[in-house]
């Protein structure tokens, strides 16, 4: 059994249910009906902290505190069968996108993620590709007779970021290596 | 048939020899390529998607418009790409606030989206009447002793109700391209399972995976020679964590994995030695000497 915990009603966020539903593709939250569906037939079940539709009751309830810091939102296999299988047509994936999305607000971002999106910023790939390794990436596609790469225009994916608000995110990322060095 | 080719980045950087053996059945099909000039990362529909929506639609929605300006449907090689390139067009249909937004930030570096140019992935278009057909009359490597297991993936087939093409829990599409080449396909119970690569933040959600659905293929009845996935992501991961599992357990993971488009390229007697089917952690060696390439 898990200890009895009590939470204060004052303590809840009544309007975080909104703040979700108002979203692109996340309107569906307030269709919930606590079936489970999504819960069984989750790849990850056995790993999150909380179940799917736990994760949703939260929402509801307005425990946003122990959503955005459950391990649940970012063990996700991205499998979208809780999205295939509800009943009353809840997207839960793309809910848990942008309650990943609220986390990384409030300075939650794993740092595998970072450095995915550092990558992206910087060779316009989810794979590093410039110095040595796009030297041997070239010759090796050379040798399998295959076209020369398109070079992403990096500019305007550093214009994109910047403007679609995560900037901090890429800076941040310069500022931690350079404190390393 | 020409489509304009959105090549992502973990095929043409990292498994090139998976675009090879996909642009030469391409071409033995008839079909037509143009590059997309200046295309970036789809981006990935995990972490790019995970840190901000609003910045994986804008940087899909720039993918989408270089098709557009070149008047041509896209194609997709990889699963990844798909969904997000195919989710993005959904959601910006659906919401006019989304869609306002994106075109802001878009038309500062000279950009419109419309949303004019559809996105496919090749399994669709191969799954066709009439290019089953074609497949069927292509074939010079019979490929009729093998006995393929299939794996989908999830972001082929969900959610159905953004990618469409498919049953989105008993799919058929990739069985019949299997089956016009007239390899068998086994049925098995985990044949809709996720890989767990997009779990990567906890490793051994992937390693439990991997090991249940090979260990039930290894446990059928009929031996099954290869399976076969449509996803770098998916096909990278079975591969690799087949090995491994190999390495760490008592357990004799040995069944190769490779892209549709490699086994295709086989049947439609592509040159063997060209393919790099070695370029992989469990070595298809079984398979190679079963067909006598």
């Amino acid at each position: 059994m898990t200890e009895e915990e009590v939470i204060n009603a004052k303590d809840l966020d009544k309007d975080f249910r909104y703040e979700i539903s108002q979203k692109v593709g996340a309107k569906s939250l307030l269709k919930c009906i606590q079936c489970g569906v999504c819960s069984s037939g989750c790849t990850v079940t056995e790993y999150v902290d909380l179940q799917p539709h736990r994760v949703v009751a939260s929402c509801l309830l307005g425990l946003k505190n122990r959503v955005l810091s459950s391990n649940a939102i970012w063990t996700c296999s991205l499998c979208h069968r809780c999205t295939e299988r509800c009943p009353k047509g809840v997207d839960y994936s793309f809910i848990l996108a942008l309650l990943r999305n609220l986390a990384v607000k409030e300075g939650n971002i794993p740092k595998e993620y970072q450095s995915t999106i550092q990558t992206l910023h910087d060779n316009g790939f989810v794979v590093p590709y410039t110095g040595g390794l796009a030297t041997t990436i070239d010759r090796r596609r050379e040798r399998m007779g295959l076209p020369k790469l398109n070079q992403p225009n990096l500019e305007e994916i550093d214009f994109i970021m910047k403007e679609t608000g995560i900037g901090n995110l890429i800076e941040k990322a310069i500022k931690d290596m350079e404190d390393e060095k | 048939m020409e489509y304009a080719l959105y090549l992502g980045c973990t095929i043409p950087l990292k498994m090139p020899h998976f675009e090879f053996a996909f642009r030469e059945i391409a071409n033995i099909l008839g079909y037509k390529f143009k590059e997309m000039e200046g295309a970036s990362c789809c981006p990935d529909p995990v972490a790019t998607q995970s840190v901000s929506i609003d910045t994986w639609l804008t940087i899909a929605a720039r993918n989408l418009c270089i098709a557009e300006k070149m008047d041509l449907d896209i194609l997709t090689i990889c699963s990844g790409c798909y969904e997000t390139l195919k989710t993005t067009q959904v959601l910006l249909e659906e919401d006019k606030a989304a869609f306002d937004r994106v075109n802001s930030v878009l038309k500062k570096i000279g950009y419109e989206y419309k949303g004019t140019s559809k996105v496919y992935h090749f399994v669709e278009l191969f799954a066709q009447d009439e290019m089953l057909d074609k497949i069927k009359n292509i074939l010079m490597k019979p490929i009729d002793n093998l006995n393929v297991a299939v794996h989908y993936g999830c972001h082929l087939v969900r959610p159905s109700k953004i990618l469409q093409f498919d049953h989105p829990e008993r799919p058929e599409t990739m069985d019949k391209i299997i089956e016009a080449m007239g390899a068998k396909t086994v049925e098995f119970a985990g044949k809709l399972e996720c890989c767990g690569f997009c779990a990567r933040l906890q490793e051994e959600i992937g390693f439990e995976l991997v090991e249940k659905k090979m260990t039930e293929l290894k446990d059928l009845e009929e031996e099954v020679d290869v399976m076969v996935g449509v996803c770098p992501a998916c096909v990278g991961q079975y591969d690799r964590k087949e090995r491994l599992l190999s390495r760490k357990t008592d357990k004799e993971l040995d069944i190769p994995v490779l892209y549709l488009p490699e086994l295709m390229a086989i049947a439609f007697g592509v040159e063997p030695d060209k393919l790099g089917l070695t370029n992989r952690s469990v070595r298809p060696k079984k398979l190679i000497e079963k067909l006598n390439i």
